[in-house]
């Protein structure tokens, strides 16, 4: 952050903790630092801040009245800066879209406090229709009760990417919504190690009667997960394949001067990158490495077989 | 330093009232103004802001930088400087600094109406609900906007919530619905073209944030990918248009690919081999025809108006589906395999 900015920052953190310190008592510093997301000793510096407010003429009236000597906070007289500053556009959307999405999650309470939050907030902010739609797979609400309880389950799990139905069992993580999928993050009994599945393409799930400990959430953002020994594919796509760069996080990027693009992607399986390529079209192309060159078209006559015998 | 008689009365009556560090009237000028960012800064934008807000009638610059409590640099390039730079940062944090011209000098102020959040009336439990759901769902960038709305209505309640969902928001999103609710129609530029939008809504969905607009080059309602929209959106002036009780901005939104865009739909059959459509019923549009084979294929019938969406929903099966009709879209299907079997354009 530039020094500008962070200025900016310790500003508007102190113009939201004046009026609510007007309104709280004696609080503890430490639970004041944890409500503001500051360290004990910004949190010093913000209240040493606060008590250099004043405006002219400058008698005691004039400032803010605070005394934070101790362990605890008591700002008992605040002239002005009696209410937050009102929400950035940037602020309010974050608010709505987050709590929106929330509520969108199959199986929220839509009548909680998050709706009467959400209700109030629009009242205030102006109405407008942020609507989040999630996917809401067959399988999802066995797969997080499975979770949440700690239950291994049995599952038929369809492989994209090799094109086949398996059975196993899995301890699953708890369910979450990236680049337009729901995903567990799992332990896979059948492999013997973690593995992430998409729930959409858990077609049957059947409980053992077995336990495991759940585990914390996994870390955000590691629903594509390249092996380090997987192919690493070069493609050339054209323009109107943008999608695909759009779809799945490619290792590297590069623009070519008519407006497509030339790719590197991460290959684990041949099914997977046969309709990618099927998708892509007749200007796509493999530019490397020279074995995979042929999988397009290969792909395509396997296809094509089935209409001609027709 | 006219500030300190006063000052030291206040520390009196104040517990902890430090001798507040005002400028030394020796410090050399030209390093102070190096120093632009130093804590004082933010002592000044303070200062600055609580008369801004104080002020009736409003402040002109020479009132502002002479104030000696308020410590801008002597020099007046100095000054003139560092009040603009301080009015900058007052306005990027979204300080409605309003600014009047009368006859030749401009007069400052900010009118706490503007400025204050009204009172939301949260209670307890849905400030906590509010933190869960800032922290359970990733808007991308670090998530800072959430948090810093919580912050102004009351600080972070409660311990938060586990990650649920990632849905990456774009910058164009803001000003879009900052204008939506305002009623201000919006212009930006989209695909190559400058377009005029009224914003009804934004809606996401598949993971992406769609805004929902009546286009008035266009004449009708339109659906624009957010992340697709190129440089600023300029928003009007609000109040400029109305949006039905009715409207709901997810129905604009198709489900499938095959059903994206305007146009006749065509009906088309499509065959799905035994074993490789035991989802299929849910993921089609309630109503779709199934009809089940006797050697366990489905065969369904789509409304197409997009043929890109049916091709990638067809070939997603791979070798396990396949266009039976009307022949015109099977034709179109095997020129598309047979031109990339060929392996050129």
């Amino acid at each position: 952050m530039s020094p500008r900015r962070e200025a900016e920052s310790d500003l508007q953190r102190v113009l939201a903790m004046v009026p609510w310190l007007a309104t709280h008592s004696g609080v503890p510093k430490a639970e004041v630092a944890a409500r503001f997301g500051v360290t004990l000793e910004q949190l010093e510096r913000d209240l040493g801040l606060i008590m250099m407010v004043g405006v002219p003429p400058y008698s005691p009236g004039d400032y803010i009245n605070i005394d934070y000597e101790g362990d605890t906070v008591d700002v008992w007289f605040a002239p002005y800066f009696t209410r937050p500053l009102r929400l950035t556009a940037a602020e309010g959307f974050a608010l709505l879209a987050a709590g929106r999405a929330l509520l969108a999650v199959p199986g929220s309470d839509e009548q909680g406090p998050l709706a009467t939050a959400l209700d109030k907030l629009e009242r205030a902010l102006g109405v407008t229709e942020v609507v989040v739609d999630f996917a809401a797979p067959e399988h999802l609400p066995a797969v997080r009760t499975a979770a949440e309880h700690g239950q291994r389950i049995e599952i038929d799990y369809w492989s994209a990417g090799r094109d086949a139905l398996t059975t196993r069992e899995i301890d699953p993580g708890p369910p979450f919504f990236a680049l337009g999928e729901w995903y567990t993050d799992a332990f896979d009994h059948l492999r013997g190690e973690p593995r992430m599945f998409r729930v959409d393409r858990v077609r049957a799930v059947r409980e053992t009667g077995t336990t495991f400990t759940p585990v914390p959430a996994a870390a955000r953002g590691t629903v594509y997960n390249p092996r380090p020994d997987d192919r690493r594919v070069t493609l050339d796509l054209p323009e109107s394949a943008a999608w695909i760069v759009e779809s799945f996080p490619a290792e590297s990027v590069e623009e070519r001067p008519d407006g497509g693009q030339r790719v590197v992607l991460a290959v684990s399986e041949n099914a997977w990158l046969e309709r990618l390529l099927l998708r892509a079209g007749p200007e796509a192309r493999v530019v490397g490495p020279t074995e995979s060159a042929g999988i397009g078209p290969a792909a395509a006559r396997r296809l094509l077989a089935r209409y001609q015998a027709a | 330093m006219g500030c300190c008689v006063e000052d030291e009365d206040t520390a009196s009556v104040v517990t902890g009232r430090r001798d507040p560090p005002r400028r030394s009237p020796d410090a050399p000028l030209a390093f102070r103004d190096l120093m632009d960012d130093a804590p004082d800064r933010r002592e000044r934008l303070l200062n600055l802001l609580a008369a801004l807000l104080e002020t009736r009638g409003g402040l002109t610059r020479d009132e502002i930088v002479t104030n000696s409590s308020l410590g801008y640099p002597e020099a007046p390039e100095s000054a003139r400087k560092a009040f603009e730079r301080d009015k900058a940062s007052l306005r990027a944090m979204d300080v409605p600094v309003r600014e009047e011209v009368r006859g030749n000098e401009s007069r400052y102020r900010v009118d706490p109406k503007e400025y204050y959040l009204p009172d939301l009336d949260l209670d307890e439990a849905e400030l906590e609900a509010l933190h869960v759901a800032v922290t359970a769902i990733g808007l991308g960038g670090g998530g800072g906007e959430g948090a810093g709305a919580l912050m102004k209505l009351g600080g972070l309640e409660g311990s938060g919530g586990m990650p649920v969902a990632e849905l990456p928001v774009v910058d164009a999103l803001a000003p879009l619905f900052d204008a939506s609710r305002h009623r201000a129609a919006v212009a930006f530029e989209y695909r190559g073209r400058a377009r005029r939008v009224e914003p009804w809504g934004l809606t996401s969905k598949f993971g992406r944030w769609y805004l929902i607009g009546y286009d008035r080059d266009a004449g009708e309602m339109r659906v624009f990918r957010a992340d697709r929209i190129d440089g600023d959106v300029v928003a009007g002036e609000p109040a400029a248009f109305r949006v039905p009780d009715d409207f709901r901005a997810d129905v604009y939104l198709a489900d499938q690919p095959w059903e994206y865009g305007q146009g006749r739909a065509t009906r088309v059959r499509v065959r799905i081999d035994a074993g490789h459509h035991a989802d299929l019923a849910e993921q089609l549009p309630a109503g779709t025809p199934i009809e089940h084979e006797p050697d366990g294929s489905a065969v369904v019938e789509l409304s197409v108006v997009n043929d890109a969406g049916l091709r990638s929903f067809v070939l997603g099966y791979l070798e396990h589906a396949e266009v039976l009709s009307p022949p015109e879209a099977r034709a179109a299907f095997t020129e598309w395999l047979e031109q990339i079997a060929a392996g050129t354009p």
